[in-house]
């Protein structure tokens, strides 16, 4: 563990000098920011319309920064050559995969920290001391980006850039879409219809569970079981990418 | 038992759809603790395969490449080699001391030993001045000898060079040449893979030559001029290809 832990900082540090991140975070700011633009409503309307683009941004911009960040941590080790002298020291491809796979949540979970931090001076700003249900909404938030950036990171031990960015927006779209689907199809009685998008709803993570901001932005409170089930629900298939990263690695050469 | 060593070591590449290509062909080499063994060869004929399927970058298709009687993938192995890759890469926003401590960090070395060890090999390949700049403002020959610095962090057993004097000018090669003569008098094993017959004829006591992933010749230089009946290591060299390509039209 301590060898993907030094892989890990290197990685963070490696990430702070990319430029793309930054941009996205600055936009992400700005569309937070321009929630307060719709001053002319209700103190009341106004406050939801902040929490629920400031959510939608946080959720929008860190998936960005999720698929960015992690897209190229181990193709531009390849590119670059510098993994042939990693991989001389003694280190095993497992200790790799994870270091990177620590490293880009670090460099996640800075940006997500920045955009939250902008978000709750933005409420305090209105007036508004933000209540638990909002911390429980950033946090699924948050454990839904983990997912995202570990799924990219799978994805990218075993294929292309380009492969990797549309797959990644491709799985991002189809999990939010996935609870729609399967309404569809309960309405169908094709079997193999049925079966696939069975077999569908299991594989792709459904991101619609992380998604409690309608709930929280009209005051429905989202129980402490619900957020516990959401969490263990992410950590799964975060877990499982990780297995599906190092498998593949293991295999690649470089 | 010989310090490196490989059995019928194969490794062939598939390119697409059922293209096929040799990369390295039932090589057997020996290589005995102590020596400086040199790895000759045109380009493309598989001498920098043969270092990354030592090391565990490349799987081989068939045969075993062991190091100190062990696999490439075995993590306690790797903490005696030192690795200095064909114009090495490194990440371009570290100094040269950090990324000799990063290096220093996978080798389980105290913070002590890696301050120590950093300022000796900073010095020792003449970077004492460059501490502060970020390596993307190195030259070609300061990364080669930042390379060579990180090579020897762990202090290996081996050392394992590809090239290690591309980019270098006639004095860099010189101190290059002298310091692995230097490290190899303090008991280090080197294996060097070079096209600079000059250099490895300075340095190596045996040589292989390689060609179209085979390896056609290896032994001292001596025997191997001898059984040519070669005057110089070019004149062997041209003429164990030449041999070669008449026994085995490609």
């Amino acid at each position: 563990m301590k060898k993907s832990w030094i892989i890990a900082l290197n990685t963070f540090h490696e990430s702070l000098r990319k430029k793309t991140l930054y941009i996205v975070l600055v936009f992400g700011l700005v569309v937070i920011g321009a929630s307060r633009l719709f001053s002319f409503l209700t103190a009341q309307e106004e406050l939801k319309m902040i929490q629920d683009v400031s959510f939608s941004a946080i959720e929008f911009f860190g998936a960005l920064i999720a698929i960015f960040g992690s897209l190229g941590a181990i193709s531009s080790e390849i590119e670059k050559r510098t993994i042939y002298t990693l991989l001389s020291k003694p280190i095993t491809r497992p200790h790799f995969v994870i270091g990177k796979f620590i490293g880009q949540k670090l460099i996640l979970l800075i940006n997500f920290v920045l955009l939250c931090l902008f978000f709750i001076g933005l409420l305090l700003f209105k007036k508004s001391m933000p209540n638990v249900e909002i911390f429980k909404a950033l946090f699924l938030i948050y454990v839904e980006l983990l997912l995202i950036s570990s799924i990219t990171l799978a994805l990218a031990t075993f294929t292309s850039d380009a492969f990797n960015i549309i797959f990644s927006f491709f799985l991002y779209i189809v999990g939010h879409l996935t609870s729609y689907g399967r309404q569809l199809l309960e309405r169908t009685e094709n079997i193999i219809l049925k079966g696939l998008g069975d077999m569908l709803y299991t594989l792709v993570p459904n991101y619609e569970n992380f998604a409690i901001r309608d709930k929280v932005v009209v005051g429905v409170p989202v129980s402490w079981q619900y957020v516990g089930k959401t969490t263990a629900y992410g950590i799964i298939y975060i877990v499982i990418a990780i297995l599906i990263g190092i498998y593949f690695f293991q295999k690649r050469e470089v | 038992m010989a310090l490196i060593e490989t059995k019928d070591l194969t490794k062939i590449y598939e390119l697409g759809w059922n293209k096929k290509v040799i990369g390295l062909n039932q090589v057997n080499l020996q290589i005995e603790e102590g020596e400086i063994f040199g790895i000759l060869g045109p380009n493309g004929s598989g001498k920098t395969t043969c270092l990354k399927l030592l090391l565990g970058v490349l799987f081989p298709t068939s045969g075993e490449a062991l190091i100190m009687g062990k696999g490439p993938l075995d993590v306690n192995m790797k903490k005696h080699v030192g690795f200095l890759p064909e114009n090495p890469y490194y990440y371009d926003y570290l100094t040269g001391p950090e990324l000799l401590k990063f290096y220093g960090r996978l080798f389980d070395l105290s913070p002590a030993e890696i301050n120590n060890r950093t300022a000796r090999l900073l010095e020792m390949v003449g970077l004492a001045g460059a501490k502060r700049l970020s390596l993307r403002h190195y030259s070609k020959g300061m990364l080669e000898r930042i390379g060579l610095a990180a090579s020897l962090i762990n202090d290996p057993k081996i050392l394992v060079l590809d090239e290690p004097t591309t980019g270098l000018d006639p004095i860099g090669c010189k101190e290059t040449r002298d310091l692995l003569l230097q490290l190899n008098q303090q008991g280090k094993t080197i294996l060097l893979s070079s096209h600079f017959l000059s250099e490895v004829e300075r340095v190596c006591s045996r040589i292989a030559i390689f060609h179209r992933g085979n390896l056609i010749e290896q032994g001292t230089l001596k025997e191997l001029i001898g059984q040519y009946q070669a005057n110089t290591l070019e004149d062997l060299f041209v003429k164990s290809i030449e041999k070669f390509d008449q026994q085995h039209p490609a």
